[in-house]
């Protein structure tokens, strides 16, 4: 309790209190214009957050995932485009409830909505990620090397449409990893003789390319396209104490469900709001109302995909596998900042974590005040033309690129995997499972390099934990349980 | 499914023979785990799935010749656009250290909004200067990230 309250404390300290203020009012812009996600939104932030402390850091990462969460509803009420891929379900009550002149009254339940799911994540968070990492400091590399092929199969589920192009998209990804300096023996792999090819290719100019460069190459196809605008009036944002009371029970159910699917590696807020939308209107009395505007169907997916927020932490930071894309793009700026997630942060630096449940509490409550007082002011970034906004963005990512190394190499590297990326997204190709690959499969070989030391090469090491036999079989199952969807997808298509 | 995947499995076939030959290159360890066994097994994995999208990508030519023939039509304008906004940003990261960040970034700023159509010349300098002092305040001022700066010598 005294170490949640030194969060606390942390974070309520004027200067951090600023950067997670600028990280929930940041990540609820990046949220509420489409085209940007919450990882996009991290990975732009960076390069800034590089140069802080770590738990700065990530307090202001943390506001970032959630304010984008949330921001998606935005423009998901107002214009029926989601912001962000969690927001999707938000548009089949949101947008038409906008139609009927209470745009002020969606946004205001999707405010409420996401508070709650957030806060309630993050007290689950709270309470399972201690538990979880104190059970994983049993591990050893053998059954870290296991829970990172867990990690991996996580590829499958982000695939999208194919998981054959997924899959591809994973191994290059493991394949991009392999360049550079050998963990074990240290022998510079695929470098050529090239000196910056032997630290192998740097992460953040990486992840900028496939990310955000690949994005505005994509939005530079939209020029001269209609852009949608809304003409609504944004008024009367809180509901009244009836409504609030009726939407209590579907909020509360949506948020515990969404803390749920974010737990499970490979799942996400796109799922879980879909989940909650279709067991709301399951439960109601009046079915037919959704997809006409009706309050609850606005409620429940926000609180379900807000909800996923601290759910997904729980594996990232207990574990050191990511829970989703966004999680895994947060890994990712973890090991840039120098911390590696796992058992062993809650053990060395609780200091980090305390501050990430402060900070991610916290930036709930900030979503709830910029929520309600900013209603008329966040929705004005859906007027910023894409001439003015992706320049802007576009020489952020080359100052990013920059900025972390000093270097024009990883400016040229950006420029490289944003081609790369754009190329792969416009046949098919999901970014997420190369940032996956590209991000686990080192951590993966490391581990299996140690364990094979350990075990002086003897292989049988690797099967012989019951824990890494364990999260062999939750593998197979969950690529089985891919390939199934997959199979049953391509049966309805039919 | 169709000759797009054709072409990119073949891409990602030759990739992966080629980074699997290159590890014959690599020492041989016995101890422990040789650098090579990683990216062999990777490289492998990615030539057999690659194999896969082949093989979808010629049943998918051979449905959609019996079903009806799609026109490809390629937006012009937007490949000149997508080509020069490549070369823009290549032309960026090579005059950024020769001329420094304050001489480089409003001109590429510009650049890149008349690509994205804009017109107004005054909302073009404007926002390319704006830009550019702003990331500079941010950057240079506030985090103390060192940009790059013109040198005569």
């Amino acid at each position: 309790m005294l170490a949640i309250i030194q969060g606390f404390l942390y974070v309520l300290h004027p200067l951090h209190f600023i950067f997670l203020f600028l990280g929930v009012a940041g990540g609820i812009i990046v949220g509420a214009i489409p085209g940007l996600t919450a990882s996009v939104g991290i990975i732009l932030l960076l390069p800034l957050v590089y140069q802080l402390d770590a738990s700065t850091a990530m307090v202001m990462l943390c506001g970032m995932f959630c304010g984008a969460m949330y921001g998606g509803s935005i423009s998901a009420i107002l214009i029926s485009i989601p912001g962000t891929p969690s927001a999707a379900a938000t548009v089949f009550d949101g947008y038409p409830l906008a139609q009927k002149g209470e745009a002020g009254k969606a946004i205001g339940i999707a405010t409420i909505a996401s508070t709650t799911g957030g806060i309630i994540s993050t007290f689950c968070l709270m309470f399972i990620a201690p538990q979880l990492a104190r059970f994983a400091l049993k591990f050893g590399p053998e059954e870290y090397f296991a829970l990172m092929i867990f990690g991996l199969t996580i590829i499958a589920s982000v695939s999208g449409k194919s998981l054959v192009k997924g899959l591809i998209a994973g191994f290059f990804g493991l394949l991009i990893a392999t360049v550079g300096l050998d963990p074990v023996t240290g022998y510079a792999r695929f470098s050529f003789n090239i000196p910056n090819l032997m630290a192998g290719f740097p992460l953040l100019p990486v992840l900028i390319g496939l990310f955000a460069i690949s994005q505005i190459f994509i939005q530079l196809e939209a020029v001269g396209e209609k852009i949608r605008h809304y003409k609504q009036k944004i008024n009367k944002v809180l509901p009244s104490f009836k409504e609030l009371k009726s939407l209590f029970p579907t909020i509360i159910a949506s948020s515990f469900l969404g803390t749920f699917i974010g737990i499970i590696p490979g799942t996400g807020g796109t799922i879980a709001s879909f989940l909650a939308y279709s067991e709301a209107k399951r439960w109601s009395k009046n079915p037919d109302s959704f997809g006409k505007g009706n309050i609850i169907g606005v409620a429940a997916p926000e609180a379900a995909n807000n909800g996923t927020t601290g759910g997904a932490m729980v594996p990232l930071l207990s574990l050191g596998i990511p829970g989703d894309v966004v999680t895994a793009v947060m890994l990712g700026a973890l090991l840039l900042i120098g911390i590696r997630p796992g058992p062993l942060l809650f053990k060395e630096h609780p200091e980090i974590i305390n501050s990430i449940f402060a900070g991610m509490l916290l930036a709930n409550v900030l979503i709830l005040l910029l929520g309600i007082l900013s209603v008329r002011l966040f929705p004005q970034v859906l007027r910023t033309p894409d001439a003015i906004l992706f320049p802007v963005i576009f020489t952020l990512c080359f100052l990013g690129a920059f900025s972390l190394n000093n270097s024009v190499y990883d400016m040229s590297i950006a420029l490289i995997f944003g081609v790369i990326g754009y190329i792969m997204r416009k046949n098919g190709f999901p970014i997420a499972p190369v940032v996956l690959g590209v991000i686990l499969g080192p951590i993966a070989e490391d581990e299996l390099g140690r364990a094979l030391i350990i075990a002086h090469g003897d292989w049988s090491v690797l099967f012989q934990s019951p824990i890494a036999i364990f999260f062999y079989a939750i593998s197979l199952l969950s690529l089985l349980y891919s390939l199934k969807r997959q199979f049953s997808v391509h049966l309805k298509t039919k | 499914m169709g000759k797009k995947e054709i072409l990119l499995s073949i891409i990602f076939m030759i990739i992966s023979m080629t980074i699997y030959i290159l590890t014959y290159q690599f020492p041989q360890q016995t101890v422990a785990l040789s650098p090579a066994v990683f990216p062999r097994f990777v490289s492998a994995c990615l030539f057999i799935i690659s194999l896969t999208l082949l093989i979808q990508g010629i049943a998918g030519i051979k449905k959609d010749s019996e079903q009806k023939k799609v026109k490809l039509t390629l937006n012009k304008a937007f490949i000149i656009r997508l080509l020069l906004m490549t070369f823009l940003a290549f032309f960026y990261t090579r005059i950024l250290t020769i001329v420094g960040y304050v001489v480089a970034t409003p001109p590429f700023v510009a650049g890149t909004m008349l690509l994205f159509n804009e017109k107004k010349w005054f909302l073009i300098v404007t926002v390319s200067i704006v830009t550019a002092v702003l990331f500079y305040i941010l950057f240079r001022i506030v985090f103390k990230i060192p940009l790059p700066r013109f040198n005569l010598f």
